[in-house]
């Protein structure tokens, strides 16, 4: 009888992780890019795009690269400080987003940099680019191009 | 008698308020450098007589500098909103090799500037060298991306600045370009004028 009890309640653990396996899929869709904004940069020069990813699943997802139609070539980058007043720039390499949490993609900070776009960046514009994350895979994300930080992110 | 008091008088008055040391003067020393429409200008000679507020960028730059020069054009918006007028806005860049004054002219066109007292300088390599040396600014090449076409750019790790230089060519105070609070700023120049 107890040796039953115990084996219904393995089952039951057994079908819960096969649920939760099962659920990234729905959970992925919980990660959502906020405030994408782009400097202006004239045809042929670099320009920067700044978002906010918010992870709202309870798993790890991963930024490995972006991609778009509007730069030559499209970078993760960090800015960093180096002593007191320089400052400097890298590629950034694979970033993880935790879960239940925001990543800010920030002037000073993180950008992805769109190096020798293919057209005016105008302020104004729209470009759209595509950010890949190692689990959601795509996500395309429209960026408006601006000198400053636009924030139309309505907490919910 | 009065000749001679009146300059004292302004000097002990000058001495008084002056909240900004002399950091570092240009004195005699000019440098021969090129605007975006291709003609030469003597820097500092051009703007004496005018507070100047100046940084150090290079266009390939897309983060830092941007901030930096976002920055100049939020003190020269709040200059005009207080009606101060006789502040040359100047931007060199210490990357001249790639800074033509047609990738000046486009990085300001872009973002749609106000140049009426504003001015990008570019020149010889040697000449912006001397420059940056001068006024304390430090620029590196650092990492690069290589193009699929084999075009090569250099990232430089910079000095971070905006520079307040006084109407005699001295500069009076150093910031943060990218992070410049532009209340002090603003609070330094009328401490200048
Ligand atoms: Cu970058």
């Amino acid at each position: 009888m107890k040796r039953r009890l115990l084996i219904m309640v393995a089952l039951i653990f057994m079908l819960n992780t096969i649920i939760f396996a099962q659920q990234p899929k729905t959970q992925n869709s919980k990660l959502k890019i906020q405030n994408a904004w782009v400097r202006p940069a004239a045809k042929g020069a670099n320009s920067a795009l700044y978002f906010v990813i918010e992870n709202n699943s309870i798993k790890t997802d991963t930024l490995i690269g972006a991609e778009s139609k509007i730069a030559e070539e499209v970078e993760v980058h960090e800015s960093f400080k180096k002593d007191n007043d320089r400052m400097g720039m890298r590629p950034a390499g694979k970033l993880a987003i935790n879960p239940k949490s925001e990543f800010e993609f920030k002037p000073g900070g993180f950008h992805i940099m769109l190096l020798g776009v293919t057209k005016d960046l105008k302020i104004g514009d729209k470009i759209e680019v595509v950010l890949l994350f190692k689990n959601k895979g795509k996500i395309k994300i429209k960026a408006e191009v601006s000198d400053m930080p636009i924030t139309k992110k309505m907490k919910q | 008698m009065k000749r001679l008091s009146i300059p004292f008088i302004l000097l002990l008055i000058y001495g008084c308020r002056e909240k900004l040391p002399v950091v570092d003067d240009f004195k005699n020393s000019n440098y021969k450098l090129i605007n975006p429409n291709n003609q030469e200008v003597i820097f500092p000679d051009f703007v004496k007589g005018k507070l100047v507020v100046m940084n150090y960028i290079f266009t390939n730059c897309p983060d830092i500098c941007p901030l930096s020069t976002n920055n100049m054009r939020l003190i020269q918006e709040q200059l005009k909103k207080e009606k101060i007028d006789n502040v040359q806005f100047v931007s060199l860049s210490f990357d001249p090799e790639f800074d033509s004054p047609e990738v000046l002219r486009k990085f300001a066109g872009i973002r749609n500037l106000d140049l009426s007292n504003w001015t990008f300088l570019t020149g010889d390599k040697s000449t912006t060298d001397s420059v940056i040396k001068k006024v304390g600014v430090l620029a590196v090449p650092n990492d690069s991306t290589i193009f699929k076409n084999g075009r090569k750019i250099y990232y430089y790790i910079h000095t971070d600045r905006i520079q307040l230089i006084d109407p005699e060519g001295r500069i009076r105070k150093n910031y943060k370009g990218s992070t410049i609070n532009v209340n002090e700023i603003i609070a330094d120049i009328k401490s200048l004028q």
